[in-house]
């Protein structure tokens, strides 16, 4: 046992030594990671998107119309950019991304009011801008709806009906909303929950893969594995210390600021978020160990990796959820450590379910160490081949 | 002119033999562009989420309630899998993952209907995916708006009211709502025109990092520049180098923005004519813009790889696609202009999901144009000033040389 103890503790002593004469790429993935961090936290601070740009087209250009335009200036979240006097003009602006909807008042509108006839108001939404346009959808309609719904309690009013009497006229039923684990729909909370550990689980695989790659590249391989005294499992498992223990800091700092300061909702208990994010790390660098084990060319290493792990957004679910993505792309998913990850998440943070729920997941990613094990079997495999192939030469040669 | 012609051709030529021997290169330029857009299609062929599962918990156990849930569970979007006695019970199934939302019928629902006084219904919704909770609103909403015209349209009828002066009543304003461009409000509608154009810049912008990578660790760090080449000249490597990468990159771009599209039924309401021109500026920016950051850090072949493809996730946010960019803060406005990215997904997507033309996408076409050239000075720029330095180093590295030759044979003739 303090044999093993040893190698892993030689690599590892080794492995802090490179770091401090190289640190360069060490440093760069730490600004990295801060730097992803602070940029989502900046960009989404507000929540939701604000003063999104809408316009109206009014044809009729009566006391009517131009009070709808005040009215929506008055809406929260939007802003009247523009006063278009027709369609084409307004269309061309949502084509060259100037404003996101606009509202369309027709020719004769207040002297239709006047006579009793239902004027029709069309609203213009473009999807192409998903955020956006939903928002802006979402705050013209309400907007819509509201005055509709004044001109309607105005006219009960005077017909001597009380306030919640005409409420319960205008809208017989209404939904109550209850957002469970996001209550203000911050996209801030949405957004960084996931894609903060998903850059580190990414930034940890890459790092691990490079690592390996780079002693491949150095011809260093046969002095790493001679430190770990041949093993090619305790190499590395004495070379992904470092990174584990860093990238674990990491990951445990940024769920403090979002769960701590940033106040976003933690239903659960830590000390399972804090195993959610220790594991979250090892299974990425075993993937990162395994891929740069098995394949013996660095930069083919480096591009195989970044391949595979540039799809974990999308496959972890949390933008589009995996259960609607073909059956194939579900199974395939769970290839991914994030995916475990956000699970485990919304288990944790949002429903505030228990280690029961969790397990099965903790497991997987526990799995993920497997890889290590075949990734050490690989090197140990290429190290002997090549020992083979360097020995046989000098053998012919005294032949 | 003859011979600014004939350096660019070599230096073409042995870019070219230097991208088609090198297989990360290759596995860069040829596999991600061409698998990446094949594999995000099929991941995004279901734009919407259908028969979302939900719980309801009726305890008002009415003919109002009952209609109700039968019209949420004919909804595209909503299927009513479990009918719960109480709210206990479908919470439970919720945490379980079984439903995404619960909608909750309270005891008082028809009594208050039958008063005329406001029903409610609460909705529970999981939030750890936006998706469930679009796909509870946009059912639930079409369902509400429904059975309120049903209700009122009852109600006026009892009070002897005819249906055209009911209509007026119900409605004083009727609102139309219609939705332009990408009408189905679809993920996949939305998301793949902009990660087609981000695969295509970080492929070819990686791709460049690691050519230059390449050439600096194998101590070739002013490679391919023909011994002639005098500082004032050296524009002519950028543009050889340049023309390899274009010829490389326009047929990609046919591929991934043209034809990819069509067969996918993915929005293109562009011609290929206004694709073609709109994406010469963006791939000779992103060409000049990866030869700049090359030039500038890169030192090693594999470590752009490291560095920069969890950039991309930031590339797509600052694009404005998903955070509109007047709702950024200033300073992020301003940084996403240093990418050719941002540009070069506002102006596809005008194109291709908007159906806008040249004229329209104006401000971005210029924006690339001023990209491309001022990237195109700072490449050079920086390749002459390592070139000077180089010569710099090795004139004192040789006298330095040459010194110490001297006082070596002065010690010898002492």
């Amino acid at each position: 046992m303090t044999m093993k103890m040893q190698g892993i503790y030689r690599v590892l002593v080794r492995e802090l030594r490179r770091i401090w004469l190289n640190p360069r790429y060490f440093v760069l993935m730490t600004l990295g990671v801060a730097f992803t961090f602070v940029f989502f936290a900046t960009i989404t601070k507000d929540g939701q998107p604000q003063r999104l740009s809408v316009a109206v087209v009014d044809m009729d250009g009566s006391y009517l119309s131009r009070r709808i335009c005040h009215e929506i200036n008055a809406t929260p979240g939007v802003k009247v950019v523009a006063v278009y006097n027709n369609h084409t003009e307004a269309r061309r602006a949502m084509q060259r991304g100037k404003i996101f909807a606009f509202y369309e008042i027709p020719k004769g509108t207040y002297n239709d009011l006047l006579q009793f006839r239902s004027p029709h108001f069309v609203l213009y939404v473009n999807s192409a801008y998903m955020l956006a346009g939903t928002l802006s959808y979402k705050q013209l309609a309400t907007m819509g709806m509201l005055a509709t719904g004044a001109v309607q309690r105005e006219v009960y009013r005077k017909k001597g009906y009380s306030d919640e009497q005409a409420m319960g006229l205008i809208q017989p039923v209404e939904y109550d909303t209850r957002n469970i684990g996001n209550p203000w729909i911050n996209y801030g909370n949405y957004l960084m929950t996931t894609l903060i550990p998903a850059v580190i689980a990414f930034i940890v695989l890459m790092h691990t893969a490079y690592v390996i790659a780079r002693e491949r590249q150095e011809r260093t391989m046969k002095s790493w594995l001679r430190r770990a005294g041949g093993n090619t499992l305790y190499a590395l498992i004495g070379k992904m210390i470092p990174y584990t223990a860093w990238y674990t800091l990491l990951c445990l700092l940024a769920n403090l600021i979002m769960f701590g300061p940033m106040g976003f909702p933690l239903e659960g208990s830590w000390m399972l978020m804090v195993v959610n994010s220790i594991l979250l790390v090892f299974a990425a660098q075993c993937a990162g160990c395994f891929i740069a084990s098995a394949i013996p060319d660095p930069p083919l290493t480096m591009g195989i990796s970044a391949i595979y792990s540039a799809m974990s957004f999308s496959l972890s679910g949390f933008s589009f959820p995996v259960e609607s993505m073909p059956t194939f792309f579900y199974s395939f998913a769970w290839l991914y450590p994030i995916r475990h990850y956000y699970q485990n998440f919304c288990d944790i943070a949002i429903f505030g379910n228990g280690f029961a729920h969790c397990w099965p997941r903790f497991c997987a990613l526990m799995a993920f160490g497997a890889l290590l094990m075949v990734g050490a079997l690989f090197l140990r495999w290429q190290m002997s081949r090549q020992a083979r192939l360097s020995v046989q030469p000098s053998k012919t040669e005294a032949l | 002119m003859i011979n600014t012609l004939k350096d660019i051709w070599t230096v073409f030529s042995i870019e070219v033999r230097r991208v088609f021997s090198d297989r990360m290169v290759l596995l860069i330029f040829f596999l991600a562009p061409i698998l990446y857009p094949f594999i995000f299609c099929f991941l995004y062929h279901n734009e919407n989420v259908e028969n979302m599962s939900i719980a309801v918990v009726d305890e008002a156990r009415s003919a109002d309630s009952k209609r109700f849930i039968h019209k949420l569970d004919a909804t595209p979007e909503l299927t009513v899998a479990y009918r719960c006695s109480n709210l206990g019970e479908a919470r439970r199934l919720m945490n379980d993952h079984e439903v995404r939302s619960i909608f909750y019928f309270p005891e008082d629902f028809s009594q208050r209907l039958a008063e005329m006084r406001t029903a409610r219904i609460v909705v529970f919704s999981d939030m750890s995916s936006f998706y469930f909770y679009k796909a509870a609103l946009t059912g639930g909403n079409a369902v509400l708006i429904d059975e309120m015209h049903t209700i009122e349209l009852q109600r006026y009828e009892q009070a002897g009211l005819t249906n055209e002066e009911a209509q007026i009543q119900m409605q004083p304003v009727v609102m139309e709502n219609t939705t332009l461009f990408n009408p189905t409000g679809g993920y996949g509608s939305f998301f793949l025109p902009c990660l087609m154009i981000l695969v295509m810049h970080q492929t070819l912008f990686l791709g460049i990092c690691i050519l230059t990578g390449d050439a600096r660790e194998n101590r070739k760090s002013l490679h391919i520049i023909p011994s002639h080449l005098r500082r004032g000249s050296i524009h002519r490597v950028t543009l050889g180098r340049s023309l390899c990468y274009l010829l490389i990159y326009v047929p990609l771009c046919i591929l991934d923005l043209w034809f990819i599209p069509r067969w996918f039924n993915l929005p293109q309401l562009g011609n290929l004519y206004t694709i073609l021109i709109f994406c010469l500026p963006f791939i000779l920016a992103t060409i000049f813009f990866g030869m700049t950051v090359g030039n500038l850090v890169v030192r090693q072949k594999i470590s752009p790889m490291l560095c920069f493809v969890f950039f991309s996730l930031v590339l797509f946010f600052v694009t404005g696609m998903v955070w509109p960019q007047e709702s950024m803060p200033r300073f992020w406005y301003l940084f996403s202009y240093l990418f050719p990215s941002t540009p070069g997904v506002q102006g596809y997507v005008k194109i291709a999901s908007m159906g806008a033309r040249l004229s329209e996408v104006r401000h971005e076409y210029m924006v690339l144009w001023i990209q491309a050239a001022v990237y195109f000075s700072a490449s050079t720029l920086i390749l002459s000033a390592r070139i000077l330095l180089r010569r710099r180093r090795n004139i004192l590295v040789h006298n330095l040389r040459q010194k110490q030759q001297s006082l070596a044979q002065w010690q010898k003739k002492r």
